[in-house]
């Protein structure tokens, strides 16, 4: 899982990305993930789960069971008020922590 | 996506979702053109190590799931608080009457169960209470049962004998003591103990040190135990006050201890009223006994206690006692016919009043019936009423049980605050109980409201909350709740359940309290017959006080009788001459206080009767005029008078009872031997008096003999001033001229005889005022509760009765529907009301005086009065039902 610990709560963000758009099951979360990322962020995606089970105890999220687009049951995860603050938070904090990375990666010797 | 409900289960969501995810993630890869068993290995590989993962959630799961459902339940429960409190708030009226109703009830049976529990529930103050038991001696097949005090000779008996199964028993008697010293002399209320009593009882002096086995010794150095109060009263909690000498009667004795607070046994309420024990003790002497004390087997003046050995039950004791007893009497005196009784210590504190108590307590347990009962009409009726509100709520998610748990919320809610509202007043009503019946009731200082009468209290709300809260749940029931919203409640079957149920509870309220009626009639008029009994004394307008001469510590009457003769001779002549005075004497027991002494005699010229055969009588010394100062009427003979001395002629006076027992038609003359007299010679009878109740005004009449305190000399009598005007207003001349007989003495229990008549029915006075309180209380609540069952139905018959009056029934053919109703409801009740008292009669006979606990006066009587209040409770409904207008009926739903 060499991409994932780059930044932690790294997986914890792009879970709560991927359902903030509306409630979504583990499969689809993780699919979205590998689509977006191309890949990068999950090697194992059995890893999504303790992530998943993680953040719905630290009520971030909230599940429901639904009936999935292929007509079973699946556990659904929607983001909690509680997540959607969290998700809004760690978005800026990554978006200037990269940001500052990047600029020093670009930074040429003074 | 549709909501589904489904229940918790750790281990099937994970795996459930794990398996979802492996079976898209095949899909996926079958859809990029994998076999399905590759598309199945390809989905697992990319996963990792699934067994890890599967017992990681598993694990984590469990704990999640559990705190969840506590948060759940916490956060359900505060709603559900929140939500009662604005309903019951909202419901303002609704709220009021069934709070006030459980405060009353509450209220009342906690006071009377508080009162119960300190009387004879709690364990008594002492060390392992239950292995003490007294010791007396009863003549099982006499007249008189009761129980006999020993003599100092059967006690040292009953100790050699019970040597093997008491660790110890100890002898104690009354002794009351004139504290002089600073301040006005006051009589004391003494006990003369033997040394190893308070170790028996378990219980150690707070300063000090107890009774030493040589203080019991004759001629040892007097010392004395002080109680707390004595302590604190007269002493002022003095520190220093181990070692000091005081002066009792005269005599000095050194403080060797103070008694811890609370302590006074004996107290004179536990104790049969004869043996004249203060309502609390207030010190302790040592009792010392002779050689010759211990072979001496009258008087029977003396009380005994003992502690079984561990292991041994009181009947073996028991049987060990009485075994040896037997074993003495055939070898002393065949002929006497003598047991032993021992009750437990607590058996014996609480016998008095047992009976009484739990009448009471059985009153009390209907009228809390009753209170419950109103209380779960008006609940069942309300639930009714918010029929629609359960239904929106089940339409919209709640389940059943959810809606039951509301509903048991709000009336554990609403119980509980009726029974804190119950405990705080029962806390006055206690109080008020208690005032009722001053030191009359044993252990009344143990009475309190304490964490027991509030966790019975406490119990009481949650059950009765809960039980409400499940019986209006039954009405929820989730296959009618649709109907509700379709239907008016009226129509449906479970509103004909419903109906019944209310109407079986009214039913049961107006038998309740049809019973109360009557037993509370049966008190009064018992209470009514008892005032106008005859006690053959005339109480208005005579005032009393005790005097005790001091008696030392041994009781000498060769000595000093003649001393204790001439300062009571003196005494009542000085008072005589008082102007406001008619007549001046003075009495060993004073009338109704339940002291008599008693004793046996020969008759001259009958055979002798055999030893425990005896016949007996209660005895009575009297000096100066006596009988004209208590009013007691003369039949034939005379009175004593200033010619009957020591030197002259021994005399007795006999009550007519007396004489028609034992002396036939001509009584004057004959002569008496009376064993209670100290010289046992004969005696002439010179004059015949009326029958005088010296026990309670209940008690069955006894032979009275009374014999002139010159001839039997007695150190303490009741002094009894016949006056004009104030009898109080005597009281600073009685004083006066005692103290200037002899400065020393105290003038104790100053009274007027009436208050000692009203005294002498306190305890009837209490239990018949509280069960009047509840009859009437239950009545109130009878009547509220068919009040509201008759105008429910009439609300809820609006439309019918509109209905008969368009087709032409008249206001009185509405007016006697109703009342129909309402008196089948009455009928129903006063039949089993009727046959629940007549059932229950033969509890309440010995409570009872001049009437028979199945009176039919009473009975009929009491019908009447519920028979008048449940048609008023049904005639207001009726007249507004007679009022019904067809237009406005037929329009509304």
């Amino acid at each position: 899982m060499a991409g994932s610990d780059l930044f932690t709560g790294t997986l914890d963000i792009l879970i709560l990305k991927a359902v903030s758009w509306g409630p979504r099951h583990g499969y689809a979360i993780g699919r979205w993930i590998r689509e977006t990322t191309s890949d990068d962020v999950i090697v194992q995606e059995g890893a999504l789960y303790p992530a998943l089970h993680r953040l719905e105890r630290k009520d971030l999220l909230d599940e429901e069971w639904g009936v999935s687009e292929t007509g079973r049951e699946a556990k659904y995860y929607k983001l909690t008020a509680a997540g959607r603050a969290h998700l809004r938070a760690e978005s800026k904090r990554w978006t200037k922590f990269s940001s500052a990375v990047t600029r020093a990666l670009d930074a040429t010797p003074a | 996506m549709k909501r589904i409900f489904r229940r918790s289960d750790e281990a099937r969501d994970v795996g459930d979702e794990l398996r979802f995810h492996l079976d898209m993630r095949a899909r996926e890869f079958m859809e990029a053109g994998m076999s399905p068993e590759d598309a199945r290995k390809a989905a697992a590989d990319v996963f990792g190590d699934l067994g890890a993962v599967d017992a990681q959630l598993r694990v984590a799961r469990g704990i999640h799931v559990r705190s969840r459902a506590r948060r759940a339940w916490r956060q359900e429960l505060i709603a559900d608080v929140a939500f009662a409190l604005r309903t019951l708030r909202k419901n303002i009226g609704f709220t009021a009457a069934a709070l006030a109703t459980l405060t009353l009830g509450i209220g009342a049976a906690t006071a009377v169960f508080t009162v119960v529990d300190g009387v004879l529930l709690r364990p008594l103050p002492y060390a392992d209470p239950s292995r003490l038991a007294m010791i007396w001696l009863t003549q099982p097949k006499s007249e008189n049962g009761g129980d006999i005090p020993l003599s100092t000779g059967f006690y040292a008996e009953a100790v050699g004998a019970g040597k093997d199964v008491f660790s110890s028993i100890a002898a104690f008697r009354s002794w009351p003591y004139t504290l002089t010293g600073a301040g006005e002399p006051e009589q004391i209320s003494g006990t003369r103990v033997t040394p190893t009593l308070f170790t028996i009882l378990g219980v150690r002096p707070k300063l000090g040190r107890d009774f030493a086995e040589t203080d019991g010794d004759s001629g040892a150095a007097p010392v004395a135990i002080l109680s707390y109060s004595l302590w604190q009263r007269r002493f002022g909690g003095d520190a220093a006050i181990v070692g000091r000498s005081i002066d009792l009667s005269g005599q000095s004795f050194t403080i060797i201890g103070v008694m811890p607070a609370g302590f006074a046994f004996p107290r004179g309420a536990e104790l049969p009223k004869g043996l004249q024990f203060g309502l609390r003790s207030e010190i302790w002497t040592p009792y010392q006994l002779t050689a010759a004390d211990r072979r001496r087997y009258s008087p029977m003046n003396t009380s005994a206690i003992g502690r079984l050995k561990p292991g041994v039950t009181l009947a073996r004791a028991q049987g060990e006692l009485s075994a040896a007893l037997q074993a003495w009497i055939k070898e002393r005196s065949p002929t006497l016919v003598l047991d032993y009784r021992m009750p437990t210590l607590k058996q014996q504190a609480g016998q008095s009043v047992r009976r009484g108590l739990f009448l009471l307590m059985g009153a009390v347990g209907f009228l809390l019936f009753i209170a419950c009962a109103n209380v779960a009409n008006l609940l069942i009726a309300r639930t009714g009423a918010r029929r629609r509100e359960f239904a929106v709520r089940a339409t919209l998610g709640a389940g059943r049980g959810r809606i039951v748990r509301q509903l048991v919320t709000e009336n554990v809610l609403l119980a509980t605050t009726g029974s804190i509202l119950g405990v705080a007043a029962s806390v006055w009503a206690t109080r008020a109980m208690l005032g009722l019946v001053p030191g009359s009731l044993p252990r009344a200082d143990d009475v309190g409201v304490d964490w027991r009468v509030a966790l019975t209290a406490a119990a009481l709300a949650v059950v009765v909350g809960a039980i409400f809260g499940l019986a209006a749940g039954t009405q929820v029931r989730s296959g009618d709740l649709a109907d509700s919203l379709r239907d008016g409640e009226a129509r449906t079957t479970s509103g004909r359940a419903r109906r019944i149920g209310r109407r079986s509870l009214v039913v049961a309220e107006v038998a309740l309290s049809l019973m109360l009626i009557i037993g509370a009639s049966l008190l009064a008029t018992s209470f009514a017959r008892l005032q106008r009994a005859d006690s053959g004394i005339r109480a208005d307008g005579t005032l009393t006080a005790n005097i005790v001469l001091p008696i030392g510590t041994r009781f000498d009457v060769a000595n000093d009788g003649p001393g204790w003769a001439a300062f009571f001779r003196q005494l009542t002549e000085q008072l005589a001459k008082a102007p406001q005075v008619e007549a001046a004497g003075a009495v060993s027991n004073l009338p109704l206080s339940d002291a008599a002494e008693g004793g046996g005699f020969a008759i001259v010229g009958q055979p002798t009767p055999q030893s425990g055969q005896a016949p007996h009588t209660q005895y009575l010394v009297v000096e100066g005029d006596y009988f004209r100062a208590m009013g007691i009427r003369l039949i034939s003979g005379r009175f004593f008078d200033a010619t009957d001395n020591a030197g002259s002629a021994r005399v007795l006076v006999v009550s007519r009872e007396f004489a028609r027992r034992h002396l036939g038609p001509s009584p004057l003359g004959q002569q008496i031997i009376p064993y209670f007299d100290f010289s046992q010679a004969p005696r002439t009878v010179v004059g015949i008096v009326d029958n005088v109740q010296y026990g309670s005004l209940d008690s069955p009449i006894e032979a009275q003999a009374y014999v002139p305190e010159r001839q039997m000399n007695y150190p303490g009598l009741n002094v009894v001033l016949r006056t004009r005007g104030d009898p109080m207003a005597l009281l600073p001349v009685l004083k006066r001229e005692v103290h200037t007989l002899n400065a020393t003495l105290a003038v104790s229990h100053p009274r007027l005889m009436s208050d000692v008549m009203s005294e002498s029915l306190a305890r009837r006075r209490f239990s018949m005022t509280l069960i009047g309180i509840f009859a009437a209380a239950a009545l109130v609540l009878a009547m509220v509760g068919l009040y509201g069952v008759i105008a429910l139905s009439v609300s809820q018959r609006h439309r019918e009765l509109g209905v008969r009056v368009a087709l032409g029934a008249q206001a009185s053919d509405v007016l006697r529907l109703v009342l129909g109703e309402g008196l089948r409801i009455t009928a129903a009740g006063v039949l089993v009301g009727l046959a629940g008292a007549f059932a229950l009669s033969q509890l309440v006979t010995s409570l009872l005086y001049g009437v028979s606990a199945t009176s039919p006066g009473i009975y009929t009587i009491a019908t009447t009065i519920v028979v008048c209040v449940t048609l008023i409770a049904s005639y207001i409904p009726a007249t507004r039902a007679a009022r019904v207008d067809p237009n406005v009926a037929l329009r509304s739903e």
